[in-house]
C-alpha cells in the first residue's frame, strides 16, 4: 500500500463527510417561492397523476414551485408523527377521516378557505364537517370522499332471480342462496379498516352506537349491539366463508374481481380495477345502495381533506394552492374526473357530479336516504374515540362472537375494553 | 467403499432436498407470479405453480419504466454502499481498540457496544428523526447513511474483535520491534491477515442496510430519496389494491445485487465466521 | 478525527510529528482514539434518542402536544389492557418457537452442509437466500402465499391429499396464524443460524472424531460427545443475537397479520406502533417499547455470562 492512495482515501472520505455534515444552504428568498405538499398514494392513480399535472399549471401561473411527493397510506401515520416532531417537513398534507383532530394544534386554521369554498359549492357534507371541523374552527380543507357501497354480482342476482338487498336481513336471505352457489358474501372480520367501515354502518343501523354524542359515555351494551352480532353470527354460518377472518383491505377486492364473492361492502375500487385490468368480471359487477335496518340505512365515508402545517414558512403560498385547485370550478372537475367515481367532491352543490353519469353503474353512488359518517359516530373523534377504532375493538369483538364466544361475553368484553381507553 | 460413500453421499443431498425446497419455494415463488399475467393472477382455476397463460414481461417493464425503481434501486446502493464502508472503518478501529489494547473503561466500552444493539429501532427512530432533523438530513438518503451505522457498527465490532484475537500477538510485536508504529503494524500485518473477517463484516452489514425498512421510511419521503423496499410498497401498495405482479417483479429485482456479492464472496464468509464468530 | 492519524504518522519527520507518532504508539492514547469514533456515534444516534424515549415513556406526550411527567403510570395502566397483556404472551411464544426451530433445523442443515456435496458453492448460495431478500418484500412473497383465495401452500396440501379443501385458514386463525409468522421467521432466520453453526464445525479439529471413533464411538455418540460440546460457544452466540432480533421483530407480523386475529399475533414492536403511532399516544407507545428492554436485558446478561465462560 503507498503512502499516496492512503491519501487519496483520505482525501475523498474527509470530502464526503464534508458533504454530509455541511449544513443545508437555505434557497435565496424572495424572487421563488417553493411549496411542498405530502400527498398520499391516491387508490386512483390516475388521480395522482392529473395532480401534478395541475401542479405544473400552478407553478407557471403563480411562479410558486410546487413539489409533491407521495406516501402510502398506511405510513402516513409515522411520517406525519415524524414531521411534527421534528416541525419540519412539508408544507401541505394530505389528511383522511379524523386526522384534523389528532393533529388539532399543529394545523393552520384555514376556516378563511372553507367559507369561500362554501359560498362557492354550498355546505360541506356532513362527514366531512364532523371531521375537520374541530372545536369550531376548520383545520384542514375537506377536498373529496369516496364512500362504501355495495358491490354485487348482477348475473349471479337474476340466476338465482334474487331480490337486491334493501336491509341488511335481506341480505342473509340473499346470501344464503349464493353461498349456495359458491359464491358467498365477502365481508372481512379481522384487524383491518374495511372491517369496521362495514361493522359501523351495521351496528348503526340496528340502532346501537360505540360512544355517546359526549365522547365520555360507552354505550356499546346495548340489545341493537346483540341483534347486530346475531346477525353477524348466522351470515358468517351461512352465507360467508370462514376465510373472512383473515381478509386484508384489498381481500373482498381480489375475491370479487377474480369471481368467486357474490356481494362486498366497499369503495367503488373493485369495480374500477377490474375495468382497468380488463378482468372477465367487470362486466357483471354492479352496484347498489348500502342497506339499511330499523334505525335507518347508514354508511361509512372517508372524506379527505388538505391542511397546512403550522411549522410551515410558506402558509400564504400554499394556502394559494389550495384556492388554485378547490377554488376553481373548472380544476376541481377537472381533479374529480380523473378519479372516475372513486372520490368525489364534498360539498352539497356538487352531489350530482357530472361524473356519476359517465358509467351507468355509479347511479348507486349519489347515495339517496343514506347517512354517512366517520369512524366512531356519533361521538366527536376526540384521540380516545380514535384509539378506540384504531384498538379494532369493534371488530375483535364481531370475531369473538362469530368464533364461538357467546354474545353477551363478547358485548361486555368490548365495553370493558371501551371503557378502559376513555378512563386511561 | 468406494461404493458405499458415494451412496452416503447422495443420501446426503436427499436429505438436504427438504431444506433447500423451504428455501428456495418462497423465492420461486415470487418470480412465477411476477411474470404471470394479471388475468391469469387472479383467475382461481389457474395453477399456482405453473404459467399457463404464457409468461409476460409486463410487470417488470411497469415497475422500470412506470415508477423510480432504478433511482430507488440507485439510492439504495448508494446509502449500503457508503453505511457498510463508514461503519467499518469505524468498527475496524474500535475492534483491534477493545481486543488488543489495555485503556481505561476498555471493558464497560466492550458492554456498551454490546448494549446498544438492544434498543429496538422501533422505539428509537421518532427521537432519531430530531436528531436527523438538527443534522439537516430531513427527507435526505444522507440521512441512512449516519444512522445505519448504528445498528452496524456494534456487530461488526463484535465480530472483528473476535477475529483480531485469532491473531497471534507475537506477529504484531515482532513487527513493532522492527521499528514499526502500531497503526503500521496494523495496517500491514493485522488488516491482511484479517481480510476474511473483514469481507464477513462487510457483507453482513451489507445485508442489513440492504435490508433496512423502518429508518428509511421515517426520514426519507422524496421519490428521489427513497430506497428500493420503501418505494416498492408505498407505490404498489395502494390501501385495499395490491398490485401483486410488479411487488413480486420488485422483490425480485431488488435481491438481485445481493444475490450476486453472496455468490461471489460466500467462501470468504464461511471462513470468516470460523474464525470470527467462533473463536 | 482517527482517520487523519494516518498520514501524520506516515510522514513523521518534524520533531512534533514524532512526537505525535510516539504518543499514538501509547495504548493508553490509542485505545480511547481508536473507540471514539464509535463512542460519538453511539452516544449522539442511539443514547440520545433512547433517553428521549425513556422521557416519551414517563410522560403523557402525545404528538404534536406539550407533555407532562406522569411517572410510571403508562407502565402500570397497560398492564389493564388485554392487547397488552395478550402481547406480552406472545412475543414469548413467538420467540420461543422461533428459536427452538431455529437451533434444531439450524444444527441438522449445518451438518448437511458440513458433508462433501456435489454442488457446494450453489447449495450454500441457495440455502443463504432467504437471509438476503429484503425482508419487507419477501414477507410480501409470504402474504402472497398465504393469501385466502390464491394461497399456493393450501393449493399443494390439498393437491397432495394433505389438507381437506379450502385448507386452513392461515392468518385468519389464531394459532394457525402464529405459526404462519413464526414460520416465516425461521425462513427467514435459519440461513443465518446453519452458516454460522457451519463456521463452527469446520473449526472443530478432526483429529478429536477420528479419536472417538478409534473408541468405538458410533454417528451418535460422537455427535452427543464431540460436535455439541464444541458448537456450545457458537450456539449460544448465535441464539444470542437471534434473540434480540426476534424479540423485536416488526416486519412480519405487521405486513402479514397486522397483529390479528384478535391481537394474537401481536408484537411489542407492533402494537407500540399501533398505540404510540397510528393513535398518536407517543408516550404508552414508548413504554411498550421499553417493556423489551429488560427483558432483553435479562437474556443478554445470562448469555455474556455463558459466552465469556465458553469463550474467553
Amino acid at each position: 500500500m503507498s503512502t499516496m492512495s492512503r491519501r487519496r482515501f483520505v482525501a475523498t472520505s474527509t470530502a464526503g463527510l464534508a458533504g454530509i455534515l455541511a449544513p443545508r444552504i437555505p434557497p435565496a428568498v424572495g424572487q421563488q417561492r417553493e411549496i411542498s405538499y405530502l400527498c398520499w398514494n391516491n387508490f386512483a392513480p390516475l388521480m395522482d397523476k392529473k395532480l401534478a399535472e395541475i401542479g405544473t399549471r400552478f407553478t407557471k401561473d403563480t411562479g410558486i414551485k410546487l413539489k409533491i411527493d407521495h406516501i402510502a397510506h398506511a405510513q402516513q401515520p409515522a411520517k406525519y408523527a415524524a414531521e411534527v416532531q421534528t416541525q419540519s417537513g412539508h408544507d401541505l398534507v394530505e389528511m383522511r377521516m379524523h386526522f384534523p383532530w389528532l393533529y388539532e394544534p399543529q394545523l393552520v386554521d384555514v376556516s378563511d378557505l372553507v367559507a369561500q369554498l362554501e359560498k362557492q359549492y354550498g355546505a360541506a357534507i356532513s362527514s366531512a364537517k364532523e371531521t375537520a371541523h374541530v372545536r369550531g374552527v376548520w383545520r384542514a380543507v375537506p377536498q373529496y370522499h369516496g364512500m362504501f357501497v355495495a358491490t354485487y354480482r348482477e348475473d349471479l342476482f337474476k340466476k338465482a332471480s334474487l331480490k337486491i338487498p334493501d336491509t341488511w336481513e335481506d341480505l342473509y336471505v340473499a346470501g344464503k342462496e349464493l353461498k349456495k352457489m359458491g359464491h358467498p358474501v365477502g365481508i372481512p372480520i379481522s384487524q383491518n379498516y374495511d372491517t369496521i367501515s362495514t361493522a359501523g354502518p351495521i351496528l348503526w343501523s340496528f340502532g346501537g352506537l360505540e360512544v355517546d354524542k359526549d365522547g365520555k359515555t360507552v354505550r356499546i351494551n346495548s340489545p341493537a349491539t346483540e341483534q347486530m352480532l346475531e346477525w353477524y353470527k348466522k351470515m358468517f354460518k351461512d352465507a360467508m366463508d370462514p376465510e373472512v377472518l383473515s381478509w386484508t383491505d384489498a381481500s373482498n377486492n381480489e375475491s370479487i374481481q377474480q369471481g368467486k364473492s357474490g356481494w362486498i361492502h366497499n369503495p367503488v375500487s373493485a369495480y374500477l380495477i377490474a375495468k382497468q385490468k380488463k378482468l372477465p368480471t367487470a362486466d357483471l359487477i354492479n352496484h347498489h345502495r348500502t342497506p339499511g335496518g330499523p334505525a335507518g340505512r347508514h354508511d361509512t365515508d372517508v372524506p379527505r381533506h388538505i391542511g397546512i402545517w403550522k411549522f410551515s414558512k410558506n402558509v400564504e403560498p400554499a394556502k394559494e394552492f389550495i384556492k388554485y385547485i378547490l377554488g376553481k370550478r373548472e380544476v376541481y372537475d377537472e381533479y374529480i374526473m380523473s378519479a372516475d367515481a372513486f372520490n368525489l367532491p364534498t360539498y352539497d352543490k356538487l352531489k350530482e357530479h357530472p361524473v356519476l353519469k359517465t358509467d351507468p353503474k355509479y347511479a348507486a353512488l349519489s347515495g339517496e336516504g343514506v347517512q354517512y359518517h366517520a369512524y366512531g359516530w356519533p361521538a366527536p373523534p376526540s384521540d380516545k374515540v380514535q384509539l378506540i377504532t384504531n384498538s379494532f375493538i369493534l371488530p375483535n369483538m364481531v370475531a369473538k362472537a362469530v368464533t364461538g364466544t357467546p354474545t353477551k361475553e363478547s358485548v361486555a368484553w368490548a365495553e370493558r375494553e371501551m371503557k378502559k381507553i376513555l378512563a386511561g | 467403499m468406494g461404493k458405499r460413500k458415494f451412496w452416503n453421499r447422495v443420501l446426503m443431498h436427499v436429505l438436504l432436498v427438504p431444506f433447500l425446497l423451504f428455501a428456495i419455494f418462497p423465492f420461486f415463488h415470487m418470480t412465477l407470479t411476477s411474470l404471470k399475467s394479471d388475468r391469469e393472477l387472479y383467475d382461481r382455476k389457474a395453477v399456482p405453480l405453473l404459467i399457463q397463460q404464457g409468461p409476460t414481461l409486463e410487470h417488470y417493464s411497469k415497475l422500470l419504466w412506470e415508477t423510480a425503481f432504478i433511482t430507488w434501486t440507485k439510492n439504495s446502493l448508494i446509502v449500503t454502499f457508503i453505511a457498510t464502508a463508514v461503519s467499518l472503518v469505524v468498527a475496524t478501529i474500535a475492534a483491534y481498540a477493545l481486543a488488543r489494547l489495555k485503556f481505561f473503561a476498555v471493558g464497560s466500552f466492550g458492554t456498551g457496544i454490546f448494549v446498544t444493539y438492544l434498543v429496538p429501532t422501533s422505539l428509537l427512530f421518532l427521537p432519531l428523526a430530531q436528531v436527523v432533523n438538527w443534522l439537516g438530513l430531513a427527507d435526505s438518503k444522507w440521512a441512512l447513511v449516519v444512522t445505519y451505522p448504528t445498528f452496524l457498527v456494534p456487530f461488526c465490532t463484535w465480530l472483528l474483535m473476535g477475529y483480531f484475537r485469532t491473531v497471534p500477538k507475537e506477529v504484531e510485536e515482532c513487527a513493532m520491534v522492527d521499528g514499526a508504529t502500531r497503526i503500521q503494524a496494523l495496517w500491514r500485518i493485522v488488516l491482511p491477515i484479517a481480510i476474511p473477517g473483514l469481507v464477513c463484516a462487510a457483507l453482513f452489514a451489507f445485508t442489513l442496510s440492504w435490508n433496512e425498512f423502518i429508518y428509511a421510511l421515517t426520514f426519507t419521503s422524496s421519490s428521489d430519496q427513497i430506497t428500493a423496499s420503501v418505494g416498492v410498497t408505498s407505490e404498489l401498495i395502494r390501501g385495499d389494491i395490491y398490485f401483486w405482479g410488479q411487488l413480486m417483479a420488485g422483490a425480485v429485482l431488488a435481491s438481485v445485487p445481493i444475490v450476486i456479492l453472496y455468490v461471489f464472496f460466500l467462501d470468504y464468509y464461511v471462513s470468516g465466521l470460523t474464525a470470527g464468530a467462533v473463536k | 478525527m482517527a482517520i487523519s492519524t494516518f498520514p501524520v504518522t506516515a510522514h513523521a519527520r518534524l520533531p512534533w510529528r514524532a512526537r505525535v507518532r510516539e504518543m499514538l504508539d501509547r495504548e493508553r492514547i490509542l485505545g480511547p482514539l481508536f473507540t471514539s469514533p464509535a463512542m460519538i456515534l453511539i452516544v449522539l444516534l442511539v443514547a440520545y434518542p433512547f433517553c428521549m424515549a425513556l422521557y416519551f415513556s414517563l410522560s403523557n406526550a402525545f404528538i404534536g402536544r406539550p407533555s407532562h411527567f406522569v411517572g410510571l403510570r403508562n407502565f402500570i395502566n397497560l398492564w389493564d389492557s388485554d392487547a397488552f397483556q395478550q402481547t406480552f404472551q406472545n412475543a414469548f411464544v413467538f420467540t420461543g418457537f422461533a428459536i427452538a426451530f431455529k437451533i434444531v433445523l439450524g444444527i441438522s442443515l449445518a451438518l448437511l452442509l458440513n458433508q462433501q456435496l456435489w454442488f457446494k458453492r450453489m447449495i450454500r448460495g441457495m440455502v443463504l437466500l432467504p437471509w438476503v431478500i429484503p425482508t419487507a418484500l419477501s414477507v410480501l412473497g409470504w402474504q402472497w402465499m398465504f393469501n385466502s383465495s390464491y394461497s399456493v401452500v393450501n393449493w399443494t396440501g390439498i393437491a397432495l391429499g394433505i389438507m381437506d379443501p379450502p385448507g386452513p385458514n392461515w392468518l385468519g386463525q389464531k394459532y394457525y396464524a402464529m405459526t404462519a409468522v413464526v414460520a416465516v421467521n425461521v425462513w427467514r432466520g435459519l440461513p443465518f443460524f446453519a452458516i454460522t453453526i457451519l463456521a463452527g464445525l469446520v473449526s472443530i479439529p478432526k483429529e478429536l472424531y477420528e479419536a472417538a471413533e478409534a473408541d468405538g464411538a458410533g454417528p451418535w455418540a460422537r455427535f452427543w460427545y464431540v460436535t455439541l460440546p464444541l458448537l456450545k460457544g457458537v450456539l449460544a452466540i448465535v441464539v444470542l443475537f437471534s434473540t434480540i432480533f426476534t424479540f423485536s421483530d416488526f416486519n412480519i407480523v405487521y405486513q402479514l397479520t397486522h397483529g390479528g386475529p384478535i391481537n394474537s399475533t401481536h408484537l411489542f414492536a407492533t402494537l407500540s406502533r399501533q398505540i404510540g403511532l397510528e393513535s398518536g399516544r407517543l408516550g404508552e407507545g414508548a413504554a411498550i417499547s421499553l417493556y423489551l428492554f429488560p427483558v432483553l436485558m435479562f437474556v443478554v446478561y445470562a448469555q455474556l455470562k455463558y459466552v465469556r465462560k465458553q469463550a474467553y
